[in-house]
């Protein structure tokens, strides 16, 4: 059994300690936000906050998180569920295309301005190492910059 | 008159041909003249009215577009969305929203793809019985740029259609005549009384009224909603991480499968070496051999199954291609350059005494590997048979009858025989081409006949998505091109070799085949009769091999306009021409052509001076009813590092209902384009597939992406394909783009070798001159 807080609560999982955190999300937890796309860390699809970090969930292994706090993509609204400033600016953005990447990439991008209020292309580029296939990259610098800006002006 | 050979109709033809004469035997004009193409029937159902096939008013206001074309990124939900509330007079507010049907309506069929006429010119007894057949076939799919194309019309009629129907319940209810009264904003409206009825009230009453036939259609003048960017419908719920994929199926009792592919395609099972070890792993309820071709772990997760998949210790059988390699391939398609029969696409003029007789002559060959999708959603399909027989399926897919047909065959191999199929298409995590097969559909559905009763969603790991792709043909092409003494080419003679797709599409999808000869693909984009060329000449030869190839996002033009716009280029350096200067005067008579090479001239500074280093490339096509052309700017370092500065891209994609969307999608296709052009690659060693995840079939990061700028030039023409159009010129901008930087002519893909640096950026790094 491991002991964790996943979005807020608290829980005890009866699970395989060699589980990858992703699978122990939407198979146990019915969190299915984080994707599989890899399986081996390259392309973020199944990224998850441990901590606040932004973490591959893929290669995690479930005993490797305990008493640690998750937050997945359907953690960031709040309990209302408003959208997070980060989510908020995706959809201005009209950032996604067929969205498969996009929990991932808001994932780590909550992650940067959380460390980097105010990040410059360059650390943009540093930062968020996610694949998407349908190339929405532009709208993703975009999406970035106008969150930081928002929380400037908050 | 030109002559031209190729069979510019698409592969259904034949398919529509026969079908046609089947029914008609059996059932005659007369069974095929009560089919509803138009599907503006319309009837009540509880608390909903449904007024035709596209639109469905609730009692409460609220109205369902059933819009019947898959939503894999490119944002048709929200485009047909927008022309049906155009007409209707509702706003894309909450109250609107899309659904994908399940029904197989005829009125959805998309017998565009097969008869290539736009609805609304549709005429004559071909179209009439074609539309009739392929809508009883159930010939669902979305593809080929084309579903703004197809459905715009047919949309906007069922919109008008509705609206005028909630008209004529006003009028009845209130009264008044139709004349008296407007609609806005989901209301009717009596303004000399100022009473008003919502949709939400009229919509019972209206739907038992007969649908007028040929409602008047909004004039463009007084268009709110089309041709001006609304958000995106589907997007809300996506940047919620909301389960809306095929991956995100969840059903009450469900089994979980993973699977393993013969390394080498054609390959089956021998033996399984490790049975008993795999089933005594945690969780696994079943080892299946799948149509003596692959091996299924079924289990209660699908962690679980992957695991025990991973321990499959199997033996296939040999094959006659288990020492094909990549190189071989290249040898077969170099030596098909010059076979003795190859199959003719234009023969216009006499090409080749204007070759032999000119003062100058430009010869090339150039080269294109196979190519995968990469879908960022990995295949998978969720398929359940239950007791009485009846199916139902989960899939992203971009083909109902696909996954149709896919669950009856499945089914069939554990001897199942399904009484109907209910086909539910997710959204698609991607698609480009990959999601129009049966495959991972029919080996779900095997599953799920052999659990009968309980659902079986079947996932491949990313490894088999890669290693068990229906692949872009690896292409060759031998160009020649005879100058006048104005340097422009007064001939051009074009020898293309490839593995032909719709041979294969055919013999895994369609009840006959066309064949390889003459395929379309093949050839595609090598023709540009727009360019002012007195003679020219395509030929094609299919070159067969093991390796399974399918639809590709933009196919024969992925390769094609990379040969022909970079040997355009070639002709124009011959000529000691400006390559912009020399492509105007090719397009000397078409101006609609050249106003979209101008536009992403002006965009570029074209003429303004690049630091040493630095390169600009230019290169247009005409494809799917758009014109695109795109300049690429790159940085190539002293070792050889290239780095995609900046693509601009102009667009004459006709009317365009959703300005953002054809921008997202031209960002996209860029993207999409420089990963291939620079660092897409699959190869053979040993029969197998050498790559398997992203680690070596790298995709561009966001480090690596370059500034893109897009620009939609103003058209009076209908709506044209956006979707394909935005990848094609971009291999060939970048190979000119590199030659004007290092005066070196790359005439094989993909042009760099690329690693990934840290997983943060990926590196690519020019071929090493031969
Ligand atoms: S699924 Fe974890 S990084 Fe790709
Ligand atoms: S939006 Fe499709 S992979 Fe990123």
């Amino acid at each position: 059994m491991v002991s964790l807080t996943v979005n807020g609560t608290s829980l005890d999982i009866q699970a395989d300690a060699a589980k990858p955190l992703l699978w122990v999300l939407r198979e146990e937890l019915g969190l299915l936000g984080p994707k599989y796309g890899c399986g081996i860390a390259q392309c973020g699809a199944c990224r998850v906050l441990i901590d606040g970090q932004s973490t591959p969930s893929c290669i995690t292994p479930l005993g490797s998180v305990s008493g640690a706090s998750v937050v997945t993509i359907e953690g960031l609204s709040d309990t209302e569920g408003t959208l997070s400033d980060v989510q908020q600016a995706w959809l201005d953005e009209q950032v996604p295309q067929c969205g498969f990447c996009q929990p991932g990439f808001i994932i780590a991008a909550t992650a940067l301005l959380a460390e980097n209020p105010r990040p410059t292309d360059a650390e943009i580029d540093e930062a968020i190492t996610n694949i998407c296939r349908c190339g929405t990259y532009p709208r993703i610098r975009r999406a970035i910059h106008r969150a930081a800006a928002a929380r400037d002006q908050a | 008159m030109p002559r031209l050979l190729s069979r510019r109709t698409f592969l259904f033809t034949g398919a529509a041909v026969a079908g046609t004469a089947m029914v008609a035997a059996v059932g005659g004009v007369g069974l095929l003249s009560t089919v509803d193409v138009d599907g503006l029937e319309s009837f009540v159902d509880g608390e909903r009215a449904v007024l035709n096939a596209f639109l469905t008013i609730h009692s409460d206001g609220r109205v369902v577009v059933s819009v019947p074309r898959t939503e894999m990124g490119q944002g048709i939900h929200t485009g047909l969305a927008m022309v049906v509330a155009e007409e209707l007079d509702i706003p894309m507010d909450e109250r609107l929203s899309v659904v994908f049907p399940t029904e197989l309506h005829p009125a959805y069929s998309n017998w565009f793809n097969v008869l290539g006429v736009r609805p609304e010119e549709a005429s004559g007894p071909v179209v009439w019985v074609g539309r009739r057949v392929l809508g009883l076939a159930g010939f669902i799919s979305t593809g080929a740029s084309a579903s703004t194309m197809a459905m715009w019309h047919p949309m906007r009629v069922a919109g008008a259609s509705a609206r005028q129907m909630l008209i004529a319940a006003a009028s009845a209810r209130l009264g008044v005549p139709v004349s008296a009264l407007t609609t806005d904003d989901g209301f009717v409206t009596h303004a000399a009384s100022g009473r008003t009825l919502s949709y939400g009230q009229l919509a019972a009453d209206a739907a038992v009224l007969s649908p007028p036939e040929d409602p008047a259609l909004k004039p463009a003048a007084q268009w709110r909603i089309i041709g001006r960017s609304q958000p995106r419908v589907d997007l809300p719920a996506k940047v919620r991480g909301a389960p809306v994929f095929g991956m995100d199926v969840v059903l009450p009792d469900m089994l979980h499968a993973a699977i393993r592919h013969a390394p080498v395609f054609g390959a089956e099972l021998a033996a399984i070496n490790n049975e008993p070890d795999v089933r005594a792993q945690p969780g696994i309820l079943d080892v299946a051999i799948v149509n003596r071709r692959q091996v299924a772990v079924v289990a209660r997760s699908w962690w679980q199954a992957e695991q025990a998949a991973q321990l499959l210790d199997i033996s296939w059988t040999s094959t006659d291609f288990d020492t094909f390699a990549t190189a071989q391939m290249s040898r077969d398609l170099n030596a098909a350059l010059t076979s003795d029969d190859p199959h003719d696409a234009v023969d216009d003029g006499d090409a080749e005494a204007a070759i032999t007789t000119a003062a100058d002559r430009v010869e090339a060959t150039y080269e294109a590997p196979f190519v995968t999708h990469a879908c960022m959603e990995p295949m998978n399909a969720t398929v359940i048979i239950r007791e009485d027989g009846a199916a139902e399926a989960w899939v992203p897919s971009q083909a109902p009858i696909a996954v149709r047909q896919g669950v009856y065959n499945g089914a069939s191999w554990a001897d199942v025989h399904p009484a109907s199929v209910t086909c539910n298409i997710t959204m698609n995590g991607g698609a480009f081409g990959r999601r129009s097969d049966q495959d991972v559909v029919a080996q779900a559905a095997f599953l799920a006949a052999r659990h009968r009763g309980r659902p079986v969603k079947l996932i491949w790991s990313r490894e088999e998505d890669i290693r068990g792709g229906l692949y872009r043909s690896h292409a060759a092409a031998r160009l020649r091109a005879g100058l006048g003494p104005d340097g422009l080419p007064l001939a051009y003679d074009i020898r293309v070799t490839a593995q032909s797709a719709i041979e294969g599409i055919a013999g895994r999808n369609l009840p006959f085949n066309p064949g390889p000869d003459g395929d379309r693909f093949t050839v595609e984009g090598l023709d540009k009769p727009y360019y002012t060329v007195p003679s020219r000449r395509v030929r094609s030869q299919h070159v067969p091999s093991h390796v399974p190839i399918g639809l590709w996002r933009s196919n024969g033009y992925s390769f094609n306009t990379f040969f022909i716009e970079s040997f355009i280029d070639e002709c124009a350096l011959a000529a000691g021409a400006d390559p912009l200067a020399y492509r105007r005067a090719l397009l000397r008579d078409h101006p609609r052509h050249l106003a979209v090479l101008d536009r992403v001239a002006e965009m570029a500074d074209w003429g303004a001076p690049l630091t040493p280093g630095r390169g600009r490339g230019i290169a247009i096509e005409e494809c799917h009813r758009s014109i695109v052309a795109q300049i690429a700017e790159v940085t190539i370092a002293t070792d050889g590092e290239i780095t995609v500065d900046r693509v601009l891209c102009a667009i004459d994609v006709g009317l365009v209902i959703n300005p953002d969307a054809v921008v997202a999608q031209m960002e996209g296709g860029i993207s999409f384009g420089v990963t291939s052009a620079l660092m897409s690659a699959i190869t053979f060693e040993d029969g197998a597939v050498v790559q398997s995840n992203f680690h070596d079939y790298p995709i561009q990061r966001l480090a690596n992406a370059p500034e893109v700028e897009v620009s939609i030039i103003e058209s009076d023409l209908p709506p044209g394909g956006a979707g394909e159009p935005g990848i094609v010129p971009v291999a060939a901008a970048l190979g000119n783009a590199i030659h004007a930087a290092t005066g070196r002519r790359i005439r094989r893909l993909p042009f760099a070798t690329t690693q990934t640096i840290g997983l943060r950026r990926t590196r690519s790094v020019l071929v090493p001159e031969a």
